[in-house]
């Protein structure tokens, strides 16, 4: 505990002293402080934008709501379509092959740029935004699921199949486990892509998310608030695949050993 | 065994083929049949039509030259830097302390929320551009690195001091060399980001580039085709790039770590 406390000082020191040299250099006008807010400027915004709102009546807690939902929309979807359709193709080694190039073609097809034309489609309203969450999520998982089906260990297979295991029983008790650390890693990668996705998606043709915010915050100038939006951002990011990593380390202790594995 | 593999490696790619003239097959004629409307999601050979009506090759040529020149330089140099930064960070404890702390908690910060405190930093042009391309390739190559260089076999270090290796040749000749497949890892993921982040950042502010293509061809009202033509030249072009920049990698890796 004591030897964490005193490596975590030098980080510690060295970031207060940056603090200090920004506020110090505001003040004595060697930085704009437009360009670069100074902390005290930042810890204003934040108590303006956690009660009036900033545009007024929209507090930082229902921007970053709205992000989430968003999020959480296109992502659920995304899972609840590939995951499925993943299981099935990773299984059917023909099928596979069928469709390898097209996946990969469509993964690479960049998300956001699929934005004007999801325009003409469905309008700038939710549904935009939801749909490219959507496509972005559903490639990485799709791609990691029937990566996951396909590279299982095949000594494992063997083995089960000397135990008298085949079908579908081989499948559900052998494949599926086995690939399930690989699928929840997609799973992982696959939000980050989401919150990829959602941050571009909402600099265009919208008022309301943490996107919106901190590109309307630059158009009024008020780069103290661009700041607080961008480590919100960040500080949902973290505690997103923090929380899953936790959440995979207890659903899953076998796949312990994943992140030494190369892919 | 190598020609069979052979064999089924060339029955993979038929196989692959056939599946993708399948789709466009079924995408034409979902087309052509009335299915889906043309109007809003035209056939490739009509959105191929429409492009060649209302753009030059001109014109393709020169957003396609800026994307590209974009891309490159704020890769190139985010990558480098990262490599610089994380292998430093990995190697020399005292600079590791301080440097990682503040990257991590910058690197939750997806590289496209830096678009309007760039533009705030660098104004409109180019040079915000560019940052937050070199933001897309530096954070994953840092980390890739500094986890490289804290996964090496200290064995590896022990054995090449004992043949009288130490202080800059050590780092550079054998603990680079070790920690090179996860920095090579980064540089591809990083090369995806920067990708999508370019895109992202011509559709939101720039007045050239394929990016700025399509989302103009949107906000003058002109043809889906168009738009359905830029997107598939994005995408072919990250998939091509992509490719380069792995087989790039393999080769220089091979080197040290086998095919």
């Amino acid at each position: 505990m004591t030897r964490k406390l005193v490596q975590a000082l030098p980080p510690l020191a060295a970031f207060t002293v940056l603090l200090l040299l920004w506020e110090a250099g505001v003040r004595y006008g060697f930085l704009k402080p437009y360009q670069f807010p100074p902390v005290s400027r930042i810890a204003r915004g934040f108590v303006e934008l956690s009660t009036t709102g900033f545009p007024t009546g929209v507090s930082i807690w229902s921007h970053a709501l709205t992000t989430i939902l968003r999020v959480l929309q296109g992502y659920g979807a995304a899972l609840a379509l590939a995951i499925p359709l993943g299981l099935v193709i990773g299984a059917l080694p023909v099928v596979d092959k069928l469709t390898a190039p097209l996946i990969v073609f469509c993964r690479s097809v960049a998300t956001l740029s699929l934005l004007p034309l999801v325009i003409v489609w469905f309008g700038a309203g939710e549904l935009t935004k939801v749909f490219l969450i959507g496509y972005g999520c559903f490639w990485v998982m799709l791609s990691n699921v029937i990566a996951g089906v396909r590279y299982v260990d095949p000594t494992l297979v063997r083995a089960a199949r000397t135990f008298g295991l085949k079908g579908l029983e081989l499948y559900r008790s052998v494949v599926l486990p086995a690939a399930l650390p690989r699928i929840f890693a997609g799973a992982r990668m696959a939000l980050g892509v989401g919150f990829m996705v959602i941050v571009g998606a909402e600099m265009i043709g919208t008022i309301e998310g943490l996107g919106a915010l901190i590109m309307e915050a630059r158009t009024f100038y008020r780069s103290e608030i661009t700041i607080i939006g961008m480590l919100v951002i960040g500080l949902i990011g973290f505690t997103i695949s923090a929380g899953l990593m936790a959440l995979e380390r207890a659903m899953l202790p076998w796949a312990g050993n994943l992140d030494r594995v190369r892919r | 065994m190598k020609p069979l593999s052979r064999l089924s490696a060339a029955s993979d790619l038929t196989l692959g083929l056939i599946g993708a003239i399948l789709a466009v097959a079924a995408w034409e004629i979902s087309a052509r049949t009335g299915l889906v409307d043309p109007a809003i999601f035209p056939s490739p050979s009509l959105a191929i039509r429409a492009a060649a009506e209302r753009l030059t090759a001109e014109t393709v040529a020169d957003n396609l030259f800026w994307s590209l020149l974009r891309v490159f330089s704020g890769f190139l140099l985010g990558a480098l830097a990262g490599a610089a930064v994380g292998i430093a960070a990995g190697w020399y404890r005292g600079f590791g302390a301080i440097a990682r702390p503040l990257i991590e908690l910058l690197r939750p910060i997806p590289p496209l929320a830096w678009i309007p405190l760039a533009i705030i930093w660098f104004g409109l042009g180019e040079p915000s551009k560019f940052f937050i391309i070199f933001l897309g390739a530096f954070f994953p190559v840092v980390t890739a690195a500094y986890q490289g260089m804290r996964s090496i076999d200290p064995m590896l270090l022990k054995a090449a001091q004992t043949f009288g290796l130490s202080g800059v040749p050590l780092l550079l000749r054998v603990a680079v060399p070790a920690a090179a497949p996860d920095l090579a890892t980064g540089v591809r993921i990083g090369w995806g980001l920067s990708f999508g982040v370019l895109v992202a950042a011509e559709l939101i502010a720039a007045d050239r580039g394929l990016g700025y293509m399509i989302i103009n061809e949107r906000n003058t009202g002109g043809s889906v085709g168009v738009i359905v033509v830029g997107i598939l030249l994005i995408g072919a072009l990250n998939l091509i790039t992509d490719a380069a920049i792995g087989a790039a990698i393999k080769r220089w890796i091979g080197r040290w770590h086998g095919a």
